[in-house]
């Protein structure tokens, strides 16, 4: 297939030219015919001699990716000529081979098949010249050193000579130092040579596992200088930008888990919220007491959301027939989940203990917090309740001991050396944008070590603050001088500004740098204008009654499946196109969408396909959703809408009503007079049936 | 975040139109030059030329502009007893052409023209002690053949097949990954976009896309594009056409399409049109090949390109084929 890329579109010629050029053709094409029916007659006869070896040579050349014949050619090989040779024959005819295809090569030198058959005829032999194949192949980087064939084959030839060094530590690092060598040599000629500098990282790390601490903060100095030549030489260059980003390297970020509680007794519920998405690798343990013994609760956990294994919400909903006691214990060891962010891990196990004799869950919110006990209560609660199932070192790996990262290639017990080196390489960065204030990477480099620097400090402190300010500043800059990723630093600023808006619901944990809900949770959130284009974290809006996202750029609405006590969203004025995330929102009664792009019945729809394994919360229930001003209505003349009930008996359906604008402001005045809890008479101009699947519709019926 | 998987995109009206017609009758003439050297040097790619142009047809909203029933009866005369596919008759079995047959088998909805059992068994004999996959049985591994083999056992409906071991063939792929979160041919491989392709298409048929840095890795994906809209495969190279395909393929799945500029590499797609032959090349001026056209034609569909037949970012088949093999909700 790599052949076939860039080649020139010839202009048009003449007809004298275009007939001769056919003539020419066709005798070319018979030549190749002609020596694939010689080739398929000798095989068929089972020839397996120089005769038909030259007509595999005669084919390969005019098709070298014709992968039978490298096949059968290795077949007529290995029969005719190597089964019965001496050591010294064949290794006479492997060597002409390796001739072969290397002349062959040079006119393809991105052709698997031939690499490919060049690593059977060295893996065959009993004495292969590996050194002669690294000569061979730096040559070839030579000519074209970014060939990825070539540097796939180098390091090949490294693993072998390597395998055979396996008990001699020495050659086999010293074989790294001279390729690291090599790479040197290669990004000096040529700053460009992202191939040399992802050779040079894995190299590296390989290298540094043999170095004392002084030798390894020596090579990354050395590493950091090197990086600062090729970006002085050429700051628009990604390769030592991407390698730059690769040494700063990331701490890596603690899961926290924010808070747990009850959220239905009959049959019991509880929700675990974490700050970001995880995936479950082992049931987290869920215990009570009956009578003073201590038994494991028998349940199922499950994320909300359409992938039931992966959220940031979690709820267990306990067996039928499961009995439960006044208390319930749940412990999450930092085995259980893994991160779905590369570089995040639970660093500590947490345990809570809920309270079940009190069985009013009129209000829930403010609680999840409150709950909580910390790990310092850990041992008590393995002596009340037995021993727990789960990793065993879980519970003593704990803060203690933590070594902190400083770049990706060193550590140390004191995260001052991980400040010193930011904060380092933050001002250098800042002298480049002086002098190249619209070149994007020093800027996003520096907005990268400013939320490495972020993670050291606490979320509250003045620092933390000065930090996201500026990287809002300057994900706004990127968007001016880099308008093809403007959706990336988009999103990027929208989880930047939904950070600074919504620290009042968070609070360092003390297992800092972990954060847990504040104790007092405010019910309404209002986050209207403030550019967001999602919702980076929809757990840190679990307890809110009312959210306003007017007139923001979400696109989504899968985030409402975490608010588990959601009341009423304002999405007006927005970039939604389809209802999702609704089902997993068992309290949300009104829900304003006016002014986005949805566009078919099929899209509101879609927000009502109940989650497969059974719905959570409440069940049942009244959502009213207006839908104003969206292509799907004003497309049927209509002028406002609305959405009534929906139910989860019998075949999944939910029934769309919809009514004039006169009514609706009637009922809103209504509602408004009534309160919150209000239903209010709904004046109805027309039905919708609605299944999963399809939408009918009956213009006009009253009821 | 959103993502634009097959929404309707703004239109640039100064870019070029995309000539449908032209494009299916280029495809329908490529089994007609036999006057051609090229048609005869390409003839180990003929079982994958058919995927790449049947799926081609099937995005243009042209499902019947190849003889179904000839190419059922060529496909099978290209298996051999140990049920995998050579890339012509006659050629030697492979996996990237065992892959292929089976793409348009079930674009064509004629799976039972075949023996499934026979590929399987096949496929499975090709994974390796690692959880890899040799391209065939001389042994060549890559990442590449990794997805083919996935990929062909997810559209049989036999990744169950107990002679598997899937966790090792993660574990292999995760191997793979490099400093920039991409992911290269064999572990310390480069990164590379059509490497990135095919394993996150890997991790996502087997559930395991968690162990996929998104952010990351999109930056590294978004970072691909150029001014003139296209994309390339690795940092610091030039643009070309396929990488349409694996580069916003790859954001797909992570979600992240929006991260580059659509009608911008829209427009790329459209100036690498052949307007004399119909077609698409690696990039304008060259010559087009059906490779460059189903990837040129794939990408425009994901980037909602209107009057297109809505494309699987995963699977590179059409979606409607997908869903009716139930592989992806309807």
């Amino acid at each position: 297939m790599e052949s076939r890329h860039g080649r020139k579109k010839e202009q048009a010629e003449s007809p004298e030219v275009l007939k001769a050029r056919e003539e020419k053709e066709a005798v070319l094409v018979r030549e190749y015919l002609a020596l694939k029916d010689t080739l398929k007659a000798l095989v068929e006869s089972n020839k397996r001699d120089n005769d038909a070896l030259k007509v595999t040579t005669a084919l390969l050349r005019k098709s070298p990716d014709y992968y039978t014949i490298w096949n059968v050619r290795r077949t007529i090989l290995k029969e005719g000529f190597l089964d019965n040779a001496d050591d010294e024959t064949a290794n006479k005819i492997y060597t002409g081979e390796l001739e072969f295809v290397q002349e062959n090569l040079k006119l393809n030198p991105k052709s698997y098949w031939m690499w490919n058959h060049r690593r059977w005829c060295l893996e065959s032999m009993s004495q292969p010249r590996w050194d002669r194949e690294l000569a061979m192949v730096g040559r070839f980087l030579e000519m074209d050193a970014r060939n990825f064939h070539g540097w796939d084959y180098r390091r090949y030839i490294i693993r072998q000579l390597d395998l055979k060094d396996n008990d001699a530590k020495d050659k086999v690092l010293d074989r790294a130092q001279s390729e690291f060598e090599f790479t040197t040599t290669k990004i000096h000629q040529n700053f460009s040579n992202y191939s040399a500098w992802h050779n040079r990282s894995t190299l590296l790390g390989k290298l540094a596992e043999d170095m004392s601490t002084k030798e390894r903060e020596n090579i990354v100095d050395n590493e950091f200088d090197l990086v600062k030549n090729a970006i002085y030489t050429d700051p628009e260059d990604q390769s030592a930008w991407l390698y730059e980003l690769w040494l700063i390297g990331r701490e890596e970020r603690s899961i926290s888990i924010l808070g747990a509680n009850v959220i239905s007794f009959h049959p019991l519920e509880i929700v675990v919220a974490f700050d970001e998405p995880v995936k479950m690798r082992n049931p987290f343990t869920v215990s009570t007491r009956v009578e003073h013994v201590a038994i494991p609760l028998e349940g199922e956990w499950k994320a909300t959301g359409s992938n039931s294994e992966l959220g940031s919400v979690w709820i267990f909903q306990q067996a039928p027939g499961a009995v439960y006691g006044p208390t319930v214990e749940i412990i999450i060891f930092s085995d259980d989940v893994c991160a779905v962010r590369a570089g995040s891990k639970l660093l500590t196990a947490v345990c809570y203990e809920l309270e079940t004799l009190n069985q009013n869950l009129e209000d829930i919110s403010g609680r999840l917090g409150r709950l909580m006990i910390g790990k310092n209560l850990m041992y008590d609660v393995t002596k009340r309740i037995g021993p727990i199932s789960g990793p065993d070192d879980t519970l003593e790996t704990q803060v203690a001991h933590r070594k902190h990262l400083v770049t990706s290639l060193t550590e140390s017990d004191s995260l001052d050396d991980r400040v010193a080196l930011l904060d380092r390489e933050i001002s250098a960065v800042r002298d480049l944008i002086e002098l190249e204030p619209d070149c994007k990477w020093p800027i996003q480099i520096l907005s990268t070590l400013l939320s490495e620097l972020r993670k050291t400090v606490s979320i509250h402190s003045t620092k933390a603050k000065d930090i996201d300010d500026e990287c809002i500043e300057l994900q706004e800059k990127l968007i001016t001088i880099d308008p093809l990723r403007q959706d990336r630093y988009e999103d990027r600023r929208a989880q930047l500004v939904f950070d600074r808006e919504t620290l009042s619901i968070i609070q360092d944990s003390k297992r800092f740098p972990e954060i847990e809900y504040t104790a007092n949770q405010p019910r309404n959130l209002d986050l209207s204008m403030r550019g967001l284009t999602y919702i980076p974290v929809s757990s840190y809006l679990l307890h809110l009654h009312t959210l306003n996202l007017d007139s923001n750029s979400i696109t989504s609405t899968r985030f409402l499946r975490n608010l588990l006590n959601v009341r009423r969203v304002n999405l007006s004025n927005n970039l939604i196109e389809r209802l999702e995330g609704l089902q997993h929102a068992p309290s949300l009664e009104f829900l304003t969408l006016e002014n986005n792009m949805i566009a078919k019945w099929e899209d509101v729809v879609a927000g009502f396909v109940f989650w497969r394994e059974g719905k959570l919360g409440r069940t049942g229930g009244h959502i009213k959703v207006l839908l104003g001003n969206n292509p799907v209505v004003v497309n049927e003349g209509g002028e406002y809408v609305l959405e009534k009930r929906w139910e989860d008996v019998g075949e999944v359906g939910i029934e769309i009503q919809w009514q004039s604008e006169e009514a609706r402001l009637a009922e809103e005045a209504l509602l408004a007079s009534e309160g919150e809890g209000g239903a209010g008479t709904i004046v109805v101009e027309g039905t919708r049936r609605v299944s999963a699947t399809a939408v009918e519709f009956d213009a006009g019926t009253s009821q | 975040m959103s993502v634009l998987n097959n929404e309707t995109t703004t239109v640039d009206t100064s870019a070029p139109e995309l000539l449908l017609d032209q494009h299916v009758k280029y495809i329908q003439a490529l089994d007609t030059k036999k006057n051609d050297l090229e048609y005869w040097l390409t003839e180990h790619l003929r079982v994958n030329g058919l995927y790449w142009g049947a799926t081609a047809l099937h995005i243009l909203g042209h499902p019947g502009a190849l003889d179904q029933e000839q190419i059922i009866e060529y496909l099978i005369k290209c298996q051999h007893d140990n049920g995998g596919f050579g890339g012509h008759i006659d050629h030697d079995p492979h996996i990237l052409s065992t892959l292929s047959a089976v793409q348009v088998l079930i674009t064509y909805d004629r799976l039972d023209a075949i023996q499934v059992d026979k590929v399987v068994d096949y496929i499975s004999s090709l994974q390796n002690e690692d959880g890899s996959f040799s391209g065939d049985s001389w042994g060549e591994t890559d990442t590449r053949f990794i997805f083919c083999a996935i990929n062909c056992l997810s559209l049989l409906k036999r990744l169950d097949d107990k002679r598997l071991d899937l966790q090792k063939t993660i574990d292999y792929v995760v191997r793979c990954r490099n400093f920039d979160g991409g992911f290269g041919s064999s572990p310390g491989g480069e990164s590379h976009a059509a490497q990135v392709y095919v394993c996150l298409g890997t991790l996502t048929i087997l559930n395991a896309l968690h162990y996929v840095d998104a952010d990351q890795l999109g930056w590294w994906l978004s970072e691909r594009q150029l001014k003139n809209g296209g994309l390339n495969g690795r940092p610091e190279k030039l643009e070309d056409v396929c990488y349409s395909w694996w580069v916003l393929s790859s954001l797909s799945m992570l979600q992240r399409t929006h991260w580059i500029d659509a009608p911008k590499l829209i427009r790329f797609i459209l100036e690498s049109q052949d307007t004399e032959t119909g077609g698409i090349a690696d990039r304008p001026g060259n010559m087009p090949d059906v490779f460059h056209t189903v990837f040129g034609i794939a990408g425009l569909s994901l980037l909602g390109y209107p009057g297109l037949v809505a494309v699987d970012p995963v699977y590179c088949m059409p979606r409607h084929v997908i869903q009716r093999i139930g592989l992806v909700d309807k």
